[in-house]
């Protein structure tokens, strides 16, 4: 028997039609570009920060930093987590319309689950919202 | 704050379940760290990136993970299990 959330189901329904809409992918997949600080993997509570990565980044300069799932495949083609490569692919087939503006990279391991509920994913949520022209969000894990 | 509409690729779908994700896809026997697939498969990735999105559009049960197969991945992977206390 497993326990589920007693939340409500925060549901938000998409009105709009594929085609026309414009996509931001968030990842708990501990992805960053290179040249962003790395996430915290020495903390063993968790890093509860995230990483905004933006629409026209090249792919080979995102990597993984995260010790909670082996992301070997991740480290040779980061499309396994963060399918942005493949976004682009869906956009030029007109599938989609566009790629938002910003996308997110978190670590997806915390033993702070209250922060990261109350603080970190409203602050994504937030991050989305202001500027990234998302309509509708992709969320991966690992 | 408006709601934005989100849909959650998931290679552990009993761990997302108990988060009751508004919609979620779960690509049956994918291991964790391949959510698209494995890499360079990027047909499949389009599949189920396409399959992903779909769930936006159509009339999904709030809170339930949807599993499709794609038989094109190979090898499949038992997913982790949630430990009952």
């Amino acid at each position: 028997m497993t326990t589920l959330s007693r939340k409500c189901v925060p549901f938000t329904p998409f009105d709009g039609e594929l085609s026309k809409a414009t996509v931001a992918i968030v990842t708990a997949g501990g992805v960053h570009l290179k040249d962003q600080e790395p996430f915290n993997i020495a903390d063993e509570l968790g890093d509860l920060t995230f990483r905004v990565i933006p629409e026209d980044v090249d792919s080979s300069r995102l990597m993984v930093t995260h010790h909670h799932y082996d992301h070997g495949d991740a480290d040779e083609d980061i499309n396994v987590v963060f399918p942005v490569d493949v976004l682009r692919d869906l956009q030029a087939e007109g599938f989609v319309r566009d790629l938002a503006k910003k996308h997110i990279g978190y670590m997806g391991y915390t033993m702070q689950l209250k922060a990261m509920y109350e603080g970190t994913a409203p602050e994504i949520a937030n991050e989305i919202d202001r500027g990234s022209r998302a309509d509708v969000v992709v969320l991966t894990g690992g | 704050m408006r709601g934005i509409p989100t849909v959650l690729i998931t290679v552990s779908p009993e761990v997302s379940a108990q988060m009751r994700p508004p919609r979620a896809l779960y690509p049956k026997g994918f291991k964790v760290g391949n959510s698209l697939g494995r890499p360079g498969m990027r047909e499949l990735h389009r599949e189920v990136l396409r399959d992903a999105l779909r769930l936006l559009t159509q009339d999904t049960r709030p809170g339930a993970v949807v599993t499709r197969e794609y038989p094109e991945y190979g090898e499949q992977y038992e997913p982790p299990r949630v430990r009952n206390k």
